[in-house]
């Protein structure tokens, strides 16, 4: 059972996983933007700027979904001290900066047209610039501390820092009232989204997942080698 | 019909401009991913070649990293 998970296992998984990911991304991606930009209705008050939802949402989806992944491993590495949660949060954490920035720049450019300015100091869009810097703490830690014990403490302790900040993300709009509207997508509840316009949404998220599946394991590749690497030395 | 589909009813800048970032951002992640993925690889291949022959085959006995990692390469060149 634990042999399944040698690195030299996940290896050879990780290079059919990407083969598959790249047969059916392309295809994926272009009936995601068919949708998106062609088949969806314009929203009734805030007209055809409600398609860069069909970016920001996903976006900021990942963004939360991947400290809140790296915040979970980061507990167990504290407790456990399993190595490859150190080498899997190190490929997340850039992919999660990725999406936090674009969610807040394609929300700004949303912002224009529908609230008439770029940038507000409301409890939404100023707790996912937190969160957007605790992603540039958490990678600095890799990068300028060179002692791995040393870099798990620390990342850790900013990982589980930051991770107060999620919830603050999530109810920011029912706590206080912002110019973020609330949310239109309930897990819990009925939504209040059509599915002409849930459809597209979901075949997106569905998209970026994909594409940071896709970056993951090949950063996940990469960091693989690079510890093999270190062996075939000691031959 | 297309210049109403570029303009967006006045919106074309606000949403073209998200999606352009969007997928140009991407792409330079995925390119530069890929860069250094291929750098690893190539510079795990040197690392390789300069064993002598003894250890090399050693090497690619007991790994499969390494007979993967070879045969990728091998087939790109």
């Amino acid at each position: 059972m634990f042999n399944f998970f040698s690195s030299t296992n996940i290896f050879l998984l990780i290079q059919k996983i990407i083969k598959f990911i790249n047969s059916i991304f392309f295809l994926i991606l272009v009936i995601g933007l068919t949708f998106a930009l062609v088949l969806s209705p314009p929203d009734y008050i805030q007209g055809d700027s409600v398609r860069i939802m069909y970016v920001h949402v996903p976006s900021a989806w990942l963004g939360l979904a991947c400290f809140s992944f790296i915040t979970f491993l980061s507990i167990l590495n504290f407790i456990f001290k399993i190595k490859n949660c150190y080498f899997i949060n190190k490929s997340i954490a850039p992919i999660g900066l990725l999406f936090t920035c674009l969610a807040v720049v394609t929300g700004s450019l949303w912002g224009h047209p529908t609230w008439g300015t770029w940038w507000a100091w409301d409890a939404r869009l100023t707790s996912m610039l937190v969160l957007m810097l605790f992603y540039v703490f958490y990678i600095l830690v890799f990068k300028i501390i060179k002692e791995e014990e040393l870099i798990i403490k620390i990342s850790s302790i900013v990982a589980i820092i930051g991770s107060i900040n999620l919830p603050i993300i999530k109810y920011s709009v029912e706590w206080w009232s912002t110019l973020h509207q609330p949310p239109s997508i309930k897990i819990t509840g009925s939504s209040t989204i059509h599915s002409s316009m849930l459809l597209p949404l979901l075949v997106m998220l569905f998209v970026f997942m994909l594409y940071a599946a896709l970056i993951f394991l090949m950063k996940y590749k990469t960091e693989i080698i690079r510890i093999k690497k270190k062996n075939i030395k000691r031959i | 019909m297309i210049t109403e589909f570029i303009s967006m009813n006045g919106y074309g800048l606000y949403v073209w401009l998200s999606f352009s970032i969007v997928f140009i951002s991407c792409g330079i992640v995925y390119y530069k991913t890929r860069k250094t993925l291929k750098k690893y690889e190539r510079d795990f291949l040197v690392e390789l070649e300069s064993l002598s022959i003894e250890d090399k085959k050693l090497a690619l006995k007991t790994s499969k990293v390494a007979q993967q990692i070879l045969a990728t390469n091998s087939k790109i060149s």
